[in-house]
């Protein structure tokens, strides 16, 4: 992506890949995010709360995904505003793909469409980035 | 005319800290091996730092915006949506500190959720030594009020 004559709008982001969500790396997290929450740490917890059988991502992690796949389409770029919706639940095990696609370039800003999928549950969360390049 | 009561009215608590928050090299590092990424070799911190930093240094915990708007967080906030505008980029090595406040909590019912309170609050980040804060992050949480369910 970092021809110049492919930064136009309409144009597709490369994918980013998350091939297994790990439940490492949500432990991980819960020290980054000083969040011990069960729901992202005890199965058990999450089938007592009723809200299924594994693991659930926490949300920040999703949007950090999105960041990747930016990044890894412009290196060197500078995020200069993002907002992101959460549409549903990520859990351990899931195969997320980020991607996005080009809706206006203006100069070196360049604006986004974003979203996270997941295999067989769609998109889990959505959202619009504005970076400069 | 909805049949319940409305909600607690919290708009403008304050939500500085009175910390400061250091994104270090190696816990960068783990972050980005954590997300599938690698760090920057220039000093940068991953931007996902935007969230972390200004939630964990922020003057209340999770729990205790919850205990603000009189929100029991074993009933289960979820994330509605986070957006972030950045002035300058994240610096691995730089102390931060937090200003804030909330800015709304809205009582609404949803098909889905029953009644809810839509909670938003906004964060600003700032070099601890002072200074124009390096970013403006505005989060937006959903509160069930399984109590105020039909």
């Amino acid at each position: 992506m970092t021809a110049a004559s492919t930064i136009k709008a309409g144009a597709a982001l490369p994918p980013f890949v998350i091939e297994s969500v790990s439940p490492e790396a949500m432990q991980e997290w819960s020290v980054f995010l000083a969040d011990p929450n069960p729901i992202h740490l005890d199965v058990d917890v999450v089938k007592s709360k009723g809200l299924g059988d594994k693991r659930i991502n926490q949300g920040p992690i999703n949007v950090a995904y999105m960041m990747n796949m930016l990044m890894a389409a412009f290196p060197g770029c500078r995020i200069e505003s993002m907002d992101s919706r959460f549409l549903d639940n990520v859990y351990e095990g899931d195969r997320a793909v980020a991607s996005g696609e080009i809706t206006a370039v203006e100069g070196n800003r360049v604006s986004c469409d974003l979203k996270l999928d997941v295999d067989g549950r769609g998109t889990v969360n959505a959202g619009t980035a504005t970076i400069i390049i | 005319m909805e049949d319940f009561p409305p909600a607690p009215d919290v708009a403008g608590t304050s939500l500085d800290g009175t910390g400061t928050f250091t994104i270090s090299t190696d816990e960068n590092a783990a972050l980005c091996k954590s997300t599938g990424g690698k760090p920057a070799s220039d000093g940068t911190a991953h931007p996902i730092y935007y969230y972390i930093a200004t939630q964990v240094a922020m003057g209340k915990s999770v729990a205790g915006v919850c205990e603000t708007c009189d929100f029991d967080v074993e009933d289960g906030p979820m994330m509605g949506s986070s957006g972030v505008r950045f002035a300058r980029q994240l610096m691995v090595g730089q102390d931060y500190k937090v200003t804030g406040e909330i800015l709304s909590l809205v009582r609404k019912k949803s098909r889905k959720l029953g009644v809810m309170d839509v909670l938003t609050y906004r964060l600003r980040l700032h070099p601890a030594e002072g200074g124009d804060a390096v970013l403006e992050t505005d989060n937006v949480w959903v509160l069930p009020r399984k109590e105020l369910a039909a």
